[in-house]
């Protein structure tokens, strides 16, 4: 045999083990297993009884969590900045998920604000960030009832005249398909973040 | 980034600069469509001061919107708060960053479309700055 074709072979023989130890390399690198920026609760509590209504108009209690993983968010639709600005972070982190053939979590806004965010409002707002999210409105003390066991915080600041905004959490709650209490994202949000933790999150269950 | 918007400046607060650039420019503008159902919105900028002396934003009109407001969001422990500020200083030969999250102007009780909008940018009764230009879609 040639020498030429000798060496040839030895390189493609290198080439080849090489290839397959990083192959093997690459398979055996440790991948995240816990999330990197959501803290999950040690103590996943059920959600209290409530009564609100969905952006069709449509009378719920805390079952309207189940069957879905939910990334809560708790806003108006008066809010210019902060709230599009979050749910357009958790439709994106949507669209990425949905692209990579993963799992969909629902977007759900909980107005803070039921005296301007009617079902139909709300309706309108929420569908503008994609299609199947939840909105919820109603009383204010029924809004009270999930937002104080949720440990969200709100409260209405008079502006100019009757204009008035709202303070409130920018956290991203996770509320599991069992309607419990799962988790929590602190603000700022960043699709990446949520892209990165809920596969990890939501394969637990 | 995306956009360089100028802008007319008047003249005569041009000439009294006495710099062959404009003394305030307004870039990397965005103005948010506004969403179905709603009538208010928000937009985003940097604002250059390229004189030698402070500039100071009164106020900042639309004939698109009844009320355009100079808010800020400050988000502290996870609580967001917005404030309406009652003016923007431009620092001399510095600039002035509105942007998501942070400073913002809210323009609120839209009478016009979601074709285009023009923004006028006032020190007292002056008008530094004209900005037109086109919706952002979210």
């Amino acid at each position: 045999m040639p020498i030429k074709t000798l060496l040839v072979g030895v390189a493609l023989l290198i080439t080849l083990i090489a290839g397959i130890l990083t192959f093997m390399l690459v398979e055996q690198a440790p991948r995240a297993t816990a999330p990197q920026t959501a803290m999950l609760f040690a103590d996943q509590s059920e959600l209290p009884e409530f009564e609100l209504l969905d952006h069709d108009g449509n009378e719920v209690g805390k079952e309207v969590f189940k069957g879905h993983w939910n990334l809560v968010f708790f806003g108006f639709t008066h809010c210019p900045d902060i709230c599009p600005m979050t749910l357009t972070v958790l439709a994106d982190a949507q669209r990425q998920l949905r692209e990579r053939g993963l799992a969909l979590p629902r977007i759900v806004l909980v107005s803070v604000d039921p005296e301007r965010d009617t079902p139909d409002k709300l309706g309108q707002y929420i569908d503008y960030f994609g299609e199947g999210n939840l909105g919820l409105t109603g009383d204010l003390g029924q809004i009270r009832k999930l937002t104080t066991a949720l440990g969200i915080f709100f409260e209405k600041t008079p502006s100019d005249g009757d204009n008035y905004s709202v303070d409130h959490s920018a956290v991203v709650m996770i509320i599991d398909p069992d309607g419990r209490q799962h988790g929590i994202f602190s603000s700022p949000h960043v699709a990446g973040n949520f892209v990165n933790d809920l596969p990890i999150i939501m394969a637990r269950q | 980034m995306k956009h360089i918007f100028l802008v007319s400046i008047l003249a005569a607060f041009a000439a009294c600069s006495g710099e062959s650039q404009p003394p305030l420019v307004a870039s990397d503008v965005i103005v948010m469509e506004t969403m179905p159902g709603m009538n208010m919105t928000a937009a985003y900028m940097t604002l250059t001061n390229n004189s030698e002396d402070d500039i100071r934003i009164t106020r900042v009109t639309s004939p698109g919107f009844a009320s355009v407001e100079l808010h800020e969001t400050v988000i502290e422990d996870d609580v967001s708060r917005m404030r309406k500020l009652p003016e923007l200083i431009v620092p001399a030969g510095g600039s002035a960053t509105l942007e998501r999250g942070g400073m913002h102007l809210m323009l609120m009780r839209q009478t016009g479309d979601n074709a285009a909008v023009s923004l006028q940018i006032w020190s007292g009764d002056t008008m530094l700055l004209t900005i037109e230009t086109s919706y952002t879609k979210r």
